[in-house]
């Protein structure tokens, strides 16, 4: 039996805008069915990966791969992933239900076949009651959990989440991480990008610490703490900071 | 007490002008970044001063050379009151279209005085006002110099500076106020377009048949009695004095009130912007948060996605017109019809049915398909991370253009017809309504593919990624000369004349149309299936 191929791989990965290059050469592996964390300093190049990965712009070089298919190839991938970039892409003068149908719409996935799972989302996120609502009169935290449906509804093989709880309040930010598990659990894979370090270390698998476009640690987050302090009293944030300090990651 | 005022006034001064320079070095950065707009920009201004040059530049001329013999008091009247009435307008956009500072305000609202921010944003708008008026205005007064002689120019430059001052300011009131109003007004969106679209309608219908009237009094056409010269003729008279007029008490009176009006006019704009400024009214206060039924997709929608998606359009549509707003042009055109309707109710019968299936077409492209994605801007990561192809999108707002423009191509256009003409006629006209209307949307999408518009910029006070100018006038003024070949062919084939090069001129008609169509959908899908964040 031969080695599962990974849910999302990248090789040597370069996104240049002009003479800036935003992502250089990344190179990394994400298998099936975890979450990966995806962490870095602000500009280190974590959305322009992200975005990358999902097709919305190009590589300038080198090679992305989600659940088999290249990213460039977008009829193809749309099909495999979710993504719930940082602004939640809604439609104000729409209902919170009417968008999750009108998503489905795009996807050419009738509503009979996803409403059961998007209102389920819905309800555990204490969503449900205000689905008939106009977006336009939502909280910020409203639209993230809004978007967040959206982004897993047709069931994807690999979710992009781009500061999921971002806006939210304390209960529904739990709520999320924990759907972000049964996500997971049921063999999802989940790409995470956030600042919120806790979150991180309480759900992510593996995580991967992008610093000036490179790609400066990876492994579990046990693992990247006992990188920085083998008595294991580090925790992520120290070790990020570690490796993100400007001389460390130069090195 | 006095002292700490001047300083405050000083403090203001200071503030505005820095806000106003921060805004205008924004923007002439972001025109030299992107070429496309520089360019369009100048060929903007270029064109349209080329247009005056040959509209008005020898009107310029002679009113130049006639101060060789006698001043031409009339012509002046007139001309300086046209002057006011036209920077008026700049002024009145510019108060009414404010729905934010530019990118800095909610710094400049939270760093500096109120009456600093109205200040800037007055100084900024009245700056880019001059990018339009001064290259005209310059180009103008050559024309008097031509023909009268730099002295001419110099005293003519004397009399208009008062009344551009002077029409600035108080449109920029009557915008700001018009604003208030639009703000205030706690009522559906829907009423307040019907409002607006009511004051505009009766602006234009309102000097159109006041024009008629004087045509058809079949008395000489006299601008004097319709647009109030003679207080401009009488300020004429005194700043013209130097040529030879004769100052009299009422244009002394008049003077006085213009220079009087300047400061007390820049002092009460100020003042009223600030307070609209201040009383922050919250936009969409009235739609904002209601909770709404959410529509199911009606059996005739139920066929396909796209269908589907069409429907959303139209809901969307439903409850925010403001999705419309740029199609504010088209209506100047209906008002016109309405104008000659008014004034001879047969013209709805003869022409109001072509009038209505032309419109209908043209409302269908120019509605959702003249800026697909631009439109979309936000909701971009969703889109191409959706659908396998953009062909539904777009087959999308195609069927929801289609929908809206039907129901006046035939549901206004057939009933109307019925009146006036026998029943072949209005098959006749249905069936070109459904082939215009059905083009129209697909060349439409093709234009909006060739010129995306992704900056969201402010139009009848609605802020958006507003579809290219430059398309949809294009847009406009082609429907109305292809609908126009549709119904040349349809009187001509009702006829019975020509038979052969008729049947030829619907097969030529019908195939451009499709290809031209067909071509545009397929150009459109094409384009933005390779699209990228990176080409916005």
């Amino acid at each position: 039996m031969g080695t599962p191929s990974p849910a999302i791989s990248t090789r040597a990965l370069t996104k240049q805008y002009g003479s800036t290059t935003a992502v250089d050469g990344l190179s990394l592996s994400v298998p099936e069915g975890v979450t990966y964390g995806f962490l870095g300093p602000n500009g280190a190049g974590k959305t322009t990966t992200m975005r990358m990965l999902t097709g919305l712009v190009e590589p300038t070089d080198g090679d992305g791969f989600v659940a088999g298919t290249h990213c460039s190839e977008r009829r193809q991938l749309v099909e495999k992933i979710g993504l719930l970039p940082e602004e939640p892409p809604l439609y104000s003068e729409l209902t919170g239900r009417e968008q999750l149908q009108f998503a489905a719409d795009l996807r050419g996935v009738p509503w009979e076949r996803v409403s059961d799972r998007a209102l389920g989302l819905a309800r555990e996120l204490d969503l449900d009651g205000d689905l008939d609502r106009r977006i336009d009169g939502y909280s910020k935290g409203m639209r993230q959990k809004t978007a967040f449906v959206q982004a897993v509804q047709h069931d994807p093989d690999v979710v992009f989440l781009d500061e999921p709880t971002s806006g939210l309040d304390p209960r529904a930010a739990r709520t999320l991480r924990e759907l972000i598990v049964e996500l997971t659990d049921d063999g999802t894979t989940v790409f995470l990008s956030t600042h919120i370090l806790s979150v991180v270390e309480e759900i992510a698998d593996r995580v991967g610490v992008l610093y000036d476009g490179q790609l400066v640690s990876e492994g579990s987050p046990a693992e990247l703490t006992d990188d920085v302090d083998s008595d294991g009293d580090a925790d992520l944030e120290e070790a990020f900071l570690e490796l993100t300090d400007e001389p460390a990651a130069a090195w | 007490m006095r002292g700490e005022t001047m300083a405050h006034v000083r403090d203001d001064l200071r503030h505005g002008w820095t806000l106003a320079r921060t805004e205008l070095r924004t923007q002439l950065r972001r025109l030299r970044s992107d070429r496309r707009r520089l360019f369009a920009a100048v060929a903007g201004v270029l064109g349209f001063s080329l247009f005056l040059a040959v509209s008005f530049v020898p009107g310029a001329i002679t009113f130049g050379s006639e101060f060789r013999s006698t001043v031409p008091l009339g012509t002046a009247g007139v001309a300086l009151w046209a002057v006011t009435m036209v920077v008026a307008y700049f002024g009145a956009a510019n108060g009414f279209n404010q729905s934010q500072i530019g990118t800095v305000e909610p710094l400049a609202r939270t760093s500096i005085p109120p009456r600093a921010v109205s200040l800037g944003r007055i100084l900024t708008q009245t700056v880019q006002s001059a990018w339009i008026i001064v290259p005209i205005g310059a180009l103008l007064l050559a024309g008097v110099a031509i023909g009268g002689g730099p002295a001419v120019a110099a005293v003519v430059l004397v009399a208009v500076l008062p009344l551009l001052a002077i029409g600035l300011v108080v449109g920029r009131a009557i915008g700001t106020l018009a604003r208030y109003a639009n703000e205030r007004l706690q009522v559906s969106l829907w009423v307040k377009a019907i409002l607006l679209l009511g004051l505009l309608g009766a602006i234009f219908l309102g000097t159109q048949v006041l024009l008629n009237s004087r045509y058809e009094s079949d008395v000489q056409f006299a601008v004097g009695p319709i647009v109030p010269g003679t207080p401009l003729q009488s300020y004429a008279a005194v700043i013209f004095s130097p040529f030879g007029t004769t100052p009299g008490p009422l244009g002394v009176a008049v003077t006085g009130v213009v220079f009087v009006a300047i400061p007390v006019g820049v002092l009460g704009a100020l003042r009223l912007e600030t307070h609209v400024l201040v009383a922050d009214l919250g936009r969409d206060a009235a739609t904002a948060g209601r909770v709404e039924e959410s529509y199911g997709v009606p059996r005739l929608f139920e066929i396909a996605p796209s269908a589907r998606v069409a429907w959303r359009y139209l809901v969307r549509t439903r409850r925010d017109p403001r999705m419309l707003a740029h199609l504010t042009p088209l209506l100047f055109g209906a008002f016109g019809l309405a104008g000659s309707a008014f004034q001879d109710p047969g013209v709805l019968l003869t022409v109001g049915p072509g009038a209505a299936v032309v419109t209908g077409a043209v409302l269908a492209g120019s509605a959702y398909c003249l800026n697909p994605l631009g439109d979309d801007r936000e909701q971009l990561p969703l889109l191409l991370t959706s659908a396998r192809s953009v062909d539904v999108m777009l087959r999308g707002r195609m069927l929801a253009g289609v929908a809206l423009g039907l129901v006046v191509a035939i549901g206004l256009g057939a009933p109307l017809a019925l009146v006036e003409y026998g029943p072949g006629y209005v098959f006749g006209q249905s069936l070109l309504a459904v082939v215009l209307t059905a083009a129209s949307v697909g060349i439409a999408v093709g234009l909006g593919a060739v010129a995306p518009k992704f900056e969201r910029r402010e139009y009848m006070n609605v802020e958006r990624a507003h579809p290219s100018q430059w398309a949809m006038l294009g847009f406009f003024f082609g429907g109305m000369i292809v609908g126009g070949i549709g119904f040349l062919l349809l009187w001509l084939t009702l006829s019975g004349e020509y038979v052969l090069a008729v049947a030829f001129g619907w097969l030529l008609y019908v195939t451009v149309l499709g290809v031209a169509s067909w071509g545009g959908y397929r150009y459109a899908v094409g384009r933005f299936d390779a699209f990228s964040l990176d080409d916005m």
